[in-house]
C-alpha cells in the first residue's frame, strides 16, 4: 500500500507545474557571462550591462559571475543568463518576461502608445546598434585580426582556439548576408549607427529618461550599449566618436551610471 | 523627369511578392514622383539583374530599394518633409519593429507553410514566369527563404519547430495589435498626411489583407483589428484606386518582351518535342528494340529447283 502511494508520488510529482509567481527573487541570483578582462566581446558585454542595469533599475539584487564557457551553458545560445532559484533565463526580452512574472515591472505606468514606441525602439537598437556592433567585431578585418580573434580564443590552447574563432566568424557573416549587411563597407555601417543615435537622440530631447520621469527597459538597453561602445578601446575610435555627436546621449549615460552603478566619477571621457 | 521601374510580373493576384515593391510604388505615389512601371517576368532581363531596379532619367541603375527611396527624395520627392525630428525617429523605429518582427512570419506564412506554398506561392510564381523557368525558379526562391527565416530565428531542434513557430507568430500578432494601438484613430501615422512609414506598413499589411490564403492564422488577427483594415482599404482607394477593383490578366499588358516571348516560347516548345521523338528513336533503332528487315532476294527459288531436280535423280 505505503509502495503504491510512492510510486504514484515518484510519478505524478514532477508533474505538478510550479508556480514561479509565488517565489520572491532570491538573494543568490546569479548573472552569467564571459571572462571580462580577456574574453567578452562588445556586443556580449553591452547586453550583459544593459541587463545588469535593468535589474538595477528595478532594485533586484544579482551577483555577476564570469565563465569562459558561458555561452554555451546558456539554454539559447546567447549571454548573458541569469540563473535565480532553479529557472535559467537568458537574453534581455525574456529575462523581462521573467521579471515581469515575479511582480516587478518599470513598464507598468506606460500607457497603449507608449508601449508601442518602447517596443519599437528596443528593435530600433537591436537591429541597428547590436548588427552594427558584431559587424565590427567579426567582418571588419582589421577589428578580427587585432582583437575579435585573440580574445574569442583566449581560454582555450591551441588550435581549439582558431577553429571555434573562424567557426563563430563564418556563423556571424552568414547571418549579416542573410539580412543584407553583407555587402555594406564600414562607412555605411557607422553611417546606420549615426541615423540610429541621432532617432534615440532626438526622441531623447531633454528628458532624463526615454519616458519621462522613470527609467525602462528601453533605457536599460540603450544604456548598455553606448556605455559599452563608448568605454571599449577599439582599434578605431569612429564608432564612438559617433555617439559623443549626441550630447544628450552623453549625459543620459552618466546619470545611469553614477545613478545606479554608484560611481563618484564617470569613467566616460571626452577625448 | 520620368523615371522607370521594372518589377516582377505576378499573374492573377494584384500584387508582386516582394514586400519592397508595392511600399516603393506607394512612396512613389504618395510623394507623386513621375513613375512608369514596367512588369516583366525575368529577372535577367532587368538591366542590373535584379529586381526590382529603377532607371534614372540620367541612365543611372539602382537596384536597392533604400537607395531608390533616397533617390527619390533627393529629387525633391519627399513624403517625410513635414514630419518633426521625433517622429522622423519614431518612423525609423517602426520600421526596425516590422521587419524585426513581421517580416520572418510573413515570409514564413508564404513559403514555408506547406498548404499557402502549394496551393498559393507556387502557383502565382509559376503561372507568370516563362517556361522552363517556371520549374525550378521558385522552388529556389523557397530553399532560399527557408535558409534566411532559419539564420534569422537562431538554430533549432526539429521538435522545437512547432513551438518556434507559435512564438513567432505570437510576436507578429503582438506587432500588429502595437501597430494599432500606435494609429489609433488617425487617418495615417503621422496625421493627416502620409509619409514614408505609411508606404511600409500598407505594403505589409495589403500583402496580408488581399492574399487569398488557405491557413491564414494571422490574417484572421489582422481582420479584428479594424482601424488597420480600414487604413488599408482607405490607401487603397486613394492612390491605387483600380488596381484594388479587378486583377487584369498578364497577356494584356502592353510589356513588349512578353509578347516577343510568345513565338520563341512555341518554336521552343515544337523543338523539344521533336529532339525528344528523334532521341527516342535513334535510341530504339540502335540498341535492336527496332530492327528494318530487308525484302528476301531473286536467287531463292533456282536453288529450290536445283534441289527438286536432285531428287528425280536419286528416284
Amino acid at each position: 500500500m505505503c509502495l503504491l502511494i510512492w510510486l504514484v508520488i515518484d510519478i505524478f510529482l514532477p508533474c505538478v507545474p510550479v508556480s514561479t509567481a509565488a517565489e520572491p527573487w532570491p538573494e543568490n541570483a546569479t548573472l552569467y557571462q564571459q571572462l571580462k578582462g580577456e574574453q567578452i566581446l562588445l556586443s556580449d558585454n553591452a547586453a550583459s550591462l544593459a541587463v545588469q542595469a535593468f535589474l538595477q533599475m528595478c532594485n533586484l539584487p544579482i551577483k555577476v559571475v564570469c565563465r569562459a564557457n558561458a555561452e554555451y551553458m546558456s539554454p539559447s545560445g546567447k549571454v548573458p543568463f541569469i540563473h535565480v532559484g532553479n529557472q535559467v533565463v537568458s537574453e534581455l526580452g525574456p529575462i523581462v518576461q521573467f521579471v515581469k512574472a515575479k511582480g516587478h515591472s518599470l513598464s507598468d505606468g506606460l500607457d497603449e502608445v507608449q508601449k508601442a514606441e518602447m517596443k519599437a525602439y528596443m528593435e530600433l537598437v537591436n537591429n541597428m546598434l547590436l548588427t552594427a556592433e558584431l559587424y565590427l567585431q567579426w567582418c571588419d578585418d582589421a577589428t578580427v585580426g587585432e582583437i575579435t580573434h585573440a580574445r574569442y580564443g583566449s581560454p582555450y590552447p591551441w588550435p581549439l582556439n582558431h577553429i571555434l574563432a573562424y567557426q563563430k566568424q563564418w556563423e556571424v557573416k552568414r547571418k549579416m548576408k542573410a539580412i543584407g549587411w553583407g555587402n555594406k563597407t564600414l562607412d555605411q555601417v557607422l553611417e546606420d549607427v549615426d541615423q540610429c543615435c541621432q532617432a534615440l537622440s532626438q526622441r531623447l530631447g531633454t528628458q532624463p529618461y526615454f519616458f519621462n520621469k522613470q527609467p525602462t527597459e528601453l533605457d536599460a538597453l540603450v544604456f548598455g550599449h553606448l556605455y559599452t561602445i563608448l568605454t571599449t578601446q577599439m582599434t578605431n575610435d569612429e564608432l564612438s566618436e559617433k555617439v559623443k555627436n549626441y550630447s544628450n546621449l552623453l549625459a543620459f549615460c552618466r546619470r545611469i551610471e553614477q545613478h545606479y552603478f554608484g560611481k563618484g566619477s564617470s569613467s566616460i571621457r571626452l577625448s | 523627369m520620368l523615371f522607370l521601374v521594372l518589377i516582377p510580373l505576378c499573374g492573377p493576384c494584384p500584387w508582386p511578392l516582394c514586400l519592397l515593391l508595392p511600399s516603393l510604388q506607394t512612396y512613389a505615389r504618395f510623394t507623386g514622383a513621375p513613375l512608369k512601371v514596367h512588369k516583366i517576368t525575368n529577372p535577367w532581363r532587368s538591366p542590373s539583374g535584379t529586381l526590382p531596379a529603377l532607371r534614372t532619367s540620367h541612365g543611372e541603375v539602382i537596384s536597392v530599394p533604400h537607395k531608390i527611396i533616397t533617390h527619390l527624395r533627393k529629387e525633391k520627392y519627399n513624403a517625410d518633409y513635414d514630419l518633426s525630428a521625433r517622429q522622423g525617429a519614431d518612423t525609423l523605429a517602426f520600421m526596425s519593429l516590422l521587419e524585426e518582427k513581421l517580416l520572418p512570419v510573413l515570409i514564413h506564412t508564404f513559403w514555408i507553410d506547406a498548404k499557402n506554398y502549394v496551393e498559393v506561392t507556387r502557383k502565382w510564381y509559376a503561372e507568370a514566369m516563362p517556361f522552363p523557368l517556371n520549374f525550378f525558379l521558385p522552388g529556389r526562391m523557397q530553399r532560399q527563404y527557408m535558409e534566411r527565416l532559419q539564420l534569422l530565428c537562431g538554430e533549432h531542434r526539429p521538435e522545437d519547430e512547432e513551438e518556434l513557430e507559435k512564438e513567432l507568430y505570437q510576436e507578429a500578432r503582438e506587432c500588429l495589435t502595437l501597430l494599432s494601438q500606435r494609429l489609433g484613430s488617425q487617418k495615417f501615422f503621422f496625421g493627416d498626411a502620409p509619409a514614408s512609414l505609411d508606404a511600409f506598413v500598407f505594403s505589409y499589411l495589403a500583402l496580408l489583407q488581399q492574399a487569398k490564403l488557405p491557413s491564414g492564422k494571422l490574417q484572421a488577427h489582422l481582420r479584428g483589428l479594424h482601424n488597420l483594415c480600414a487604413y488599408c482599404t482607405h490607401i487603397l482607394s486613394l492612390y491605387f484606386p483600380w488596381e484594388g477593383a479587378e486583377a487584369p490578366p498578364p497577356r494584356q499588358t502592353p510589356a513588349n518582351p512578353e509578347s516577343e516571348e510568345e513565338p520563341h516560347r512555341r518554336r521552343n516548345q515544337i523543338l523539344t518535342v521533336l529532339a525528344g521523338l528523334a532521341a527516342m528513336a535513334g535510341y530504339a533503332l540502335l540498341s535492336g528494340i527496332v530492327s528494318i528487315q530487308r525484302a528476301p532476294s531473286a536467287r531463292a527459288p533456282g536453288t529450290q529447283a536445283l534441289g527438286i531436280a536432285e531428287e528425280d535423280e536419286e528416284e
